[in-house]
């Protein structure tokens, strides 16, 4: 038999998303209440962002406009996690139950057809907050509008989303190995409320551990230097895009090494 | 011919958790745990051919889903070999997951919320179907059910009987090699049973696909399954025909009848004429049951006699349990 | 009573069996508080001045630590559960428990949430009084703070289950949540202290319930100058919105019950 082709997945995962969203047009109530909880999720995070800048003008030489260009960028960051990955939350419960095993009978690969099951609309909404705010710390910042610089920051997204999304998938394979693993999950989700600051203002030691072993200064730090300061670009900066794909390759071999020691609970 | 499937000597072992009790061990828990190991399946041989329906029995626990996820690919076999179409199923399992449809259980494969013709269209494009075999298919599948009212109804929506049915089309909708299922007629009424036996058997003699049959359901096994393979403790107890298994234990049916009076006197006097027969009285003193070996005499003709002698207000026949024939082997294997 | 300890009792023994989530939950929580550190030293360090809104940086640092602790054991993820129990349907099987759903629902949470409180909340006092070289004062508050935090367990409990009743309505589970997580996390002071909060935005903020959660019991704790009276009035406080909850939850739970039939029931 052939090897499938992106051609092959590509199709799939359109007619797969296509009937997902049909589906969950069928539970209209919740579908609306999801959506204002994602947008109070939003708001809540922001006023949380301009209550700390009512007091203190700057963060470490870091202005407020550059700051919110750092929030919005993380916000369309985390989006793609958000809406194609979302089936993640519910791996924890499908494997205890049982009910993961019926992702082992298709000739496809599993951690796509896993992912492929759910499409989580409600991100979009916090796509647009993300690209709002973008636009305004960047209106108010007078950076240029150039293609280079529109390109440099889908590029840079792009980047980030991958590194969100490594520290996601590693986060939910762990419930293969352990039984709490919600913890891990909600951690991993935790932190990238963290990620929109600068990783200057951490000491030595925890700017190694979120540089290398939890990337999260990839998620929004490191990118927008490209944009904010491109004057002070450190090589980590152009370098994070190999770093994002090989983060998320290594949380696919994660999840996949998970999935393959997957047992089948019960009967 | 060589055998589609073939499975050596095939061992499985879990490392299970042993708890302590209460607080105290709980916290013990927490600093050093320690396991034992179970072997779910013990040294398990066996061929199938193409086209057979195997059956494959065994009570709860014995290792029968353990061997179904090692076919399948879900497990790796501690030792032992296992190839199903050619194929080591543990090693390639999404190569394997072409060949093959399973029914797992009650858990459906298929989308909860979608209308059974959507998933179909999904599964057409996973298995890469072609639109001429896709679509001799579903006319299959309508000479043999009336699917046409399933077909738009969304899964959620469906009673057990249909959900499993549709379970059932879904997985021999690639046209696979093998089609394991795991308890298909657990939890359904009569006819639904007798519909969907009819259902796996017709399938299988369409496409002369291979059936590997989980149950617990001696009906299943009678209606389907021409050999069986009793699995208990994780070692194999047999593996024939299952007339031989008939002609070896006899095929013993329940008899339990109803008559007026005192049932102990009734049941003493049915004993004495019947001496081949081991009959009792039921714990609340409502039934006698006389188990009948048919090898011997007809459950018919024991009725006949009784029926001149007593007035029997009411009677039920009932089949023998898996448990029952698993037991019966374990007492033929020692007398 | 005794079949409330057996409760709470089996509760505390499956927390001690998930070993490594509670590893993962100490790892989680430092690695948050060290975020929350070097956040705040940059935010002091770039204000120039030692002391904003009447609070230093190690009042500001002891407080979000303590939060974060308090947040930690108290966030027992009820409306999930109440969430889930009415989605499966499994919440008639509940019902029909010789016990109140309430009550039993937080006797089955008091096991963790004990274990929770050793595990997560004292190692993280002591640490922060070790840390801070005294920078909690010890004495009578000890035990007013206990005593809020009881009720603050109690107010939390009871915005979870009138949270958890709604979902008998929307059969949305996740939004409900975490629409009541940020508006929590926010309004109770856990991300940023309410003294921080511009005005009349705090003054709007002291008159809702979820100060009371986590703000009221770490300000009898930290306080410098305790009055009998400030902590008193402010306990009483509490009780109120404790009494309130308690009514508003039990009474909704009821009136929601009777207007509902459960899904799958």
């Amino acid at each position: 038999m052939e090897r499938k082709t992106i051609g092959f997945y590509l199709k799939i995962y359109l007619k797969l998303i296509a009937q997902d969203i049909k589906s969950k047009m069928s539970y209209r109530a919740d579908f609306i209440i999801s959506t204002i909880g994602m947008v109070c999720t939003n708001i809540a995070g922001f006023i949380s962002f301009w209550i700390l800048f009512q007091n203190f003008p700057s963060v470490n030489g870091w202005t407020y406009y550059e700051m919110l260009f750092l929030y919005g960028f993380s916000l369309i960051a985390i989006t793609p996690v958000q809406c194609l990955f979302d089936n993640n939350w519910s791996l924890r419960i499908n494997v205890f139950s049982g009910d993961f095993i019926k992702y082992c009978f298709r000739p496809i690969n599993i951690f796509f057809y896993y992912q492929s099951e759910i499409f989580d609309v409600k991100g979009l909404g916090q796509l647009a907050f993300g690209i709002g705010t973008l636009a305004y710390a960047w209106y108010k910042l007078a950076l240029p509008v150039t293609a280079l610089m529109v390109i440099k920051t889908i590029v840079f997204l792009i980047t980030a989303s991958l590194i969100m999304m490594a520290m996601q998938n590693a986060a939910a394979a762990s419930c293969f190995w352990i039984e709490n693993s919600f913890y891990l999950l909600d951690l991993a989700f935790r932190f990238k409320d963290y990620a929109k600051y600068p990783v200057t203002i951490f000491g030595p030691v925890f700017r190694f551990i979120f540089t290398f072993l939890l990337p999260i200064a990839f998620i929004a730090y490191y990118p927008s230097l490209v944009i904010l300061r491109p004057d002070e670009v450190p090589v980590l900066s152009w370098l994070s895009p190999v770093i994002g794909i090989v983060f998320f390759y290594i949380s696919y071999r994660i999840w996949m090494y998970g999935a393959s020691r997957y047992s089948g609970t019960g009967s | 011919m060589e055998p589609i499937i073939q499975i050596k000597d095939v061992t499985k072992e879990f490392k299970v958790l042993n708890r302590r009790e209460g607080i105290k061990g709980s916290l013990k828990d927490l600093f050093s745990r320690d396991y034992k190991i179970v072997r779910a399946v013990d040294h398990v041989t066996m061929d199938v051919m193409q086209g057979e329906i195997v059956g494959y029995l065994g009570p709860n626990g014995a290792g029968k889903s353990t061997t179904i996820k090692m076919m399948t690919g879900v497990l790796e076999p501690t030792s032992g070999e296992i190839r199903a179409a050619g194929i080591v199923p543990y090693k390639n399992r999404t190569k394997n997951s072409q060949k093959i449809g399973v029914v797992f259980g009650q858990r459906t494969q298929l989308w909860w919320a979608l209308p059974l013709i959507e998933s179909f269209k999904l599964l057409k494009d996973i298995y890469q179907i072609s639109d001429e075999k896709y679509r001799s298919m579903l006319d299959l599948y309508q000479s043999l059910v009336d699917i046409e009212p399933l077909l738009h109804k969304p899964v959620r929506q469906m009673s057990l009987g249909q959900r499993t049915l549709s379970d059932i089309l879904a997985a021999f909708l690639h046209d696979p090699n093998i089609v394991y299922l795991d308890e298909p007629t657990i939890g359904l009424d009569v006819s639904m049973k007798s519909k969907i036996r009819l259902l796996i058997h017709a399938l299988n003699e369409q496409n002369n696909t291979t059936v590997i049959l989980t149950t617990h359901d001696m009906g299943d096994v009678d209606a389907l399954c021409r050999r069986i393979v009793i699995i208990d403790h994780g070692k194999m107890l047999y593996d024939n025909d299952i007339e031989n298994l008939k002609g070896l234990f006899g095929s013993y049916r329940t008899l339990k009848i109803r008559t007026d009076g005192d049932m102990n006197k009734k049941a003493e006097g049915i004993g004495a004429e019947f001496p081949d027969l081991s009959v009792k009285v039921s714990e609340d003193d409502e039934w006698i049951s006389i188990l009948v070996d048919e090898g011997k005499i007809k459950v018919m003709e024991v009725l006949h006699q009784l029926e001149e002698k007593e007035v029997i207000r009411d009677m039920q026949l009932d089949e023998i349990s898996t448990e029952d024939v698993i037991k019966k082997i374990y007492e033929g294997g020692e007398a | 009573m005794r079949k409330y300890l057996t409760m709470a009792r089996m509760g505390i023994m499956e927390s001690l069996h998930f070993r490594l989530g509670m590893f993962v939950l100490v790892v989680g929580n430092i690695l948050y508080l060290t975020l929350i550190y070097y956040l705040w030293k940059a935010v002091y360090a770039s204000s120039g001045t030692d002391v904003v809104n009447g609070l230093t940086f190690k009042d500001t640092l002891i407080y979000l630590v303590l939060a974060t602790a308090l947040y930690s054991f108290m966030e027992m993820y009820t409306v999930w559960e109440i969430g889930r129990d009415i989605q499966s349907g499994k919440i008639v099987l509940d019902l029909l428990k010789p016990i109140e759903y309430q009550s039993y629902l937080f006797w089955s949470f008091s096991g963790s949430l004990i274990v929770h409180f050793v595990c997560v909340f004292l190692p993280t006092f002591v640490i922060v009084f070790i840390v801070t070289k005294g920078g909690i004062p010890l004495g009578m508050n000890l035990i007013w703070f206990l005593i809020s935090v009881v009720m603050g367990v109690v107010i939390n409990f009871c915005i979870d289950y009138i949270v958890g009743t709604i979902c008998l309505f929307t059969e949305s589970i996740w939004g409900i949540n975490i629409m009541k997580q940020v508006i929590v996390l926010l309004l109770s002071g856990v991300t940023i202290p309410i003294a921080f909060f511009p005005e009349p935005f705090r003054t709007v903020v002291y008159y809702l319930p979820f100060q009371a959660v986590y703000n009221t019991p770490l300000k009898i704790l930290l306080s410098a100058t305790p009055t009998l009276e400030s902590t008193g009035w402010m306990l009483l406080v509490q009780f109120f919105w404790c009494v309130v909850m308690l009514l508003i939850s039990r009474i909704f739970w009821l009136v929601s019950l009777r207007q509902i039939t459960v899904n799958g029931g």
